[in-house]
C-alpha cells in the first residue's frame, strides 16, 4: 500500500476513476440514445397506425451528431471490457517489473525463442527475490543495506530491459527472414512443380511416340 | 517462332499459377502462429507430491508446531512470460470464499504471497511449510494467532472458529496486468475475464488457554 502515497500512485488511483468515470459516461450516452430512438419509433407507429400519411416534420429524425456519439462510446465501452474485475496494486512491487515484463512480451511477439527468454527470466526472477529480501529490511539500521538491494535490483532490471530490446531486433530481423524465405521457398517450389510437370508432361509423350513406333503391326 | 504452343502456354501458366497459391498458403500456415487457449492451473499437492495426504498422520486436526508441507504450483499455458502471484489466506466457515461467477478475492485477511515470473508452458512449484506456531482458545471459539510458513512467521488478525472446527487456508492466483500496471485476481483470455483458487479446510482443536 505503499505505492499508493507517492505520486504515482495517486495518478494511478486518478486515472483509474476517470477510466470508470469514462465508461459510465459512455454507457449513459448510448442509453440515452437508445431511449431517443424508442421514443421517435413510437411517435412513427402512432403517426402510421392513425393516419394514411406523414408529414415530412413529423418523419422520425434522430440528431445525427448525438447517434454518432452514442454509437462511439457504446464501442469504446464494449471494447474496453468487463467492468467487474478488481484491481489492486501491490505496494512492495515497483512497477518498473511491469514495464520489463512489457519489454520481453514485445520480444516474445517479435519471435524470440524459448530459451533466450529463459536468460531474462531467470534474471527478472532474481531480481523479484531482491526485492522480497529489502522489503523485509525494515530496521534503521539496514537502510543502507536495503538502498543496496533496491539499486541492485535496479540495475538487474535495466540489464533485462537492454538485454529485451537487443532480443526484440534480433528476433524480429529472424523473424522477417524466416517469412520472406519462407514465401520464395514457396515460389521456388511452385517453378520447381511446374518443370517437373512440363518433364513428366515431355517424357510421356517420348514415350508414347516410342511406343506408337514400336508398334507391330499384324493381319487380323 | 515459338517452340510452345499458345495452349500448352495457357496450360503451364495455369499450373504455375495454382501451384504458387497452394506453396504460398502451405507457408502461410507455416509462419502464421496457430490460436489456442489461454489459461493457468493451480494446485496444491501433499508432502508426498501426490493429491492425498494433505494432513500429518492423515488427521485434519492440526496440532500447536505441528509441520504440515504442501507443494503449490503454477503454470502458465498463456502463450507468454506472466508475473504471477499465489495469495495465501486463511479464513474460518462464516468468511466467503472466491467468487468465480464476478472474479472477486475472497475477503479473508491475506497472510502471505509468492510471486514468479514464469514462462509459457512452465511450471513453477514451491514448497508450502506451515505450521500453527500460536493459537488461543477463549470462550468458546480457538483463535490463531501467528502462522509459520517457510521459516518466517507471520501475525494474523481476526481468525477464529468456534471450537477451533473449520479453519481453511485459501489459495488465490493473482496474474500482473500490463495494461492496469497491477495485480488482478484471475487473468483475461479470449475477452473472458477467468480466475483459480483453491482452498484446503482444516481443524485446530488444541489451542493453549488464554
Amino acid at each position: 500500500m505503499q505505492f499508493l502515497n507517492t505520486r504515482a500512485g495517486i495518478l494511478f488511483e486518478v486515472s483509474q476513476r476517470l477510466f470508470v468515470q469514462t465508461r459510465v459516461l459512455g454507457l449513459r450516452i448510448a442509453y440515452s440514445s437508445v431511449l431517443q430512438w424508442r421514443h421517435a419509433l413510437g411517435r412513427y407507429r402512432y403517426m402510421v397506425c392513425n393516419r394514411d400519411y406523414l408529414n415530412e416534420s413529423e418523419l422520425p429524425r434522430i440528431q445525427s451528431k448525438l447517434a454518432i456519439i452514442a454509437v462511439l462510446a457504446l464501442l469504446a465501452a464494449i471494447a474496453i471490457g468487463p467492468l467487474a474485475v478488481r484491481s489492486q496494486t501491490v505496494g512492495t512491487l515497483e512497477p518498473r517489473f511491469g514495464q520489463t515484463l512489457v519489454k520481453l512480451h514485445q520480444s516474445e511477439t517479435a519471435g524470440a525463442t524459448s530459451s533466450e527468454v529463459a536468460e531474462l527470466v531467470a534474471l527478472l526472477n532474481k531480481a523479484l527475490e531482491l526485492d522480497g529480501e529489502a522489503v523485509k529490511l525494515n530496521a534503521p539500521d539496514q537502510t543502507q543495506k536495503r538502498a543496496d538491494l533496491r539499486a541492485q535490483v535496479d540495475q538487474m532490471l535495466t540489464t533485462v530491459e537492454n538485454r529485451a530490446a537487443e532480443l526484440t531486433v534480433v528476433a524480429s530481423q529472424r523473424s522477417y527472414t524466416n517469412k520472406v524465405l519462407t514465401y520464395v521457398g514457396g515460389a521456388i517450389a511452385a517453378v520447381l512443380g511446374t518443370i517437373a510437370y512440363v518433364s513428366i508432361v515431355a517424357f510421356y509423350q517420348k514415350y508414347r511416340v516410342k511406343r506408337t513406333f514400336q508398334m507391330r503391326v499384324t493381319r487380323k | 517462332m515459338s517452340f510452345i504452343s499458345s495452349q500448352d502456354r495457357r496450360t503451364l501458366i495455369v499450373i504455375f499459377i495454382t501451384l504458387l497459391i497452394v506453396c504460398q498458403m502451405v507457408a502461410y500456415v507455416a509462419t502464421t502462429p496457430r490460436p489456442r487457449e489461454q489459461f493457468f492451473q493451480l494446485y496444491v499437492l501433499g508432502a508426498k507430491h501426490m493429491a492425498a495426504d494433505y494432513y500429518p498422520n492423515n488427521d485434519t486436526d492440526i496440532r500447536l508446531r505441528e509441520p504440515v508441507t504442501w507443494y503449490l504450483g503454477v503454470t502458465d499455458n498463456m502463450g507468454s512470460v506472466q508475473l504471477v502471484s499465489i495469495r495465501v489466506k486463511i479464513g474460518n466457515q462464516t468468511i466467503k470464499p472466491p467468487d468465480d461467477q464476478e472474479a472477486l478475492e475472497s475477503p479473508a485477511p491475506v497472510v502471505t504471497q509468492f510471486m514468479r515470473f514464469i514462462q509459457d508452458n512452465e511450471t513453477w512449484e514451491t514448497p508450502f511449510a506451515w505450521s500453527i506456531s500460536d493459537a488461543v482458545s477463549s470462550g468458546n471459539g480457538t483463535h490463531i494467532l501467528t502462522l509459520q510458513i517457510n521459516n518466517e512467521t507471520y501475525q494474523i488478525q481476526d481468525c477464529s472458529a468456534s471450537s477451533g472446527r473449520n479453519f481453511r487456508i485459501i489459495f488465490e492466483l493473482w496474474t500482473w496486468q500490463t495494461d492496469a500496471n497491477a495485480f488482478e485476481f484471475g487473468w483475461t483470455a479470449g475477452g473472458e475475464h477467468r480466475v483459480a483458487w483453491l482452498q484446503v479446510w482444516f481443524n485446530m482443536t488444541s489451542p493453549r488457554l488464554a
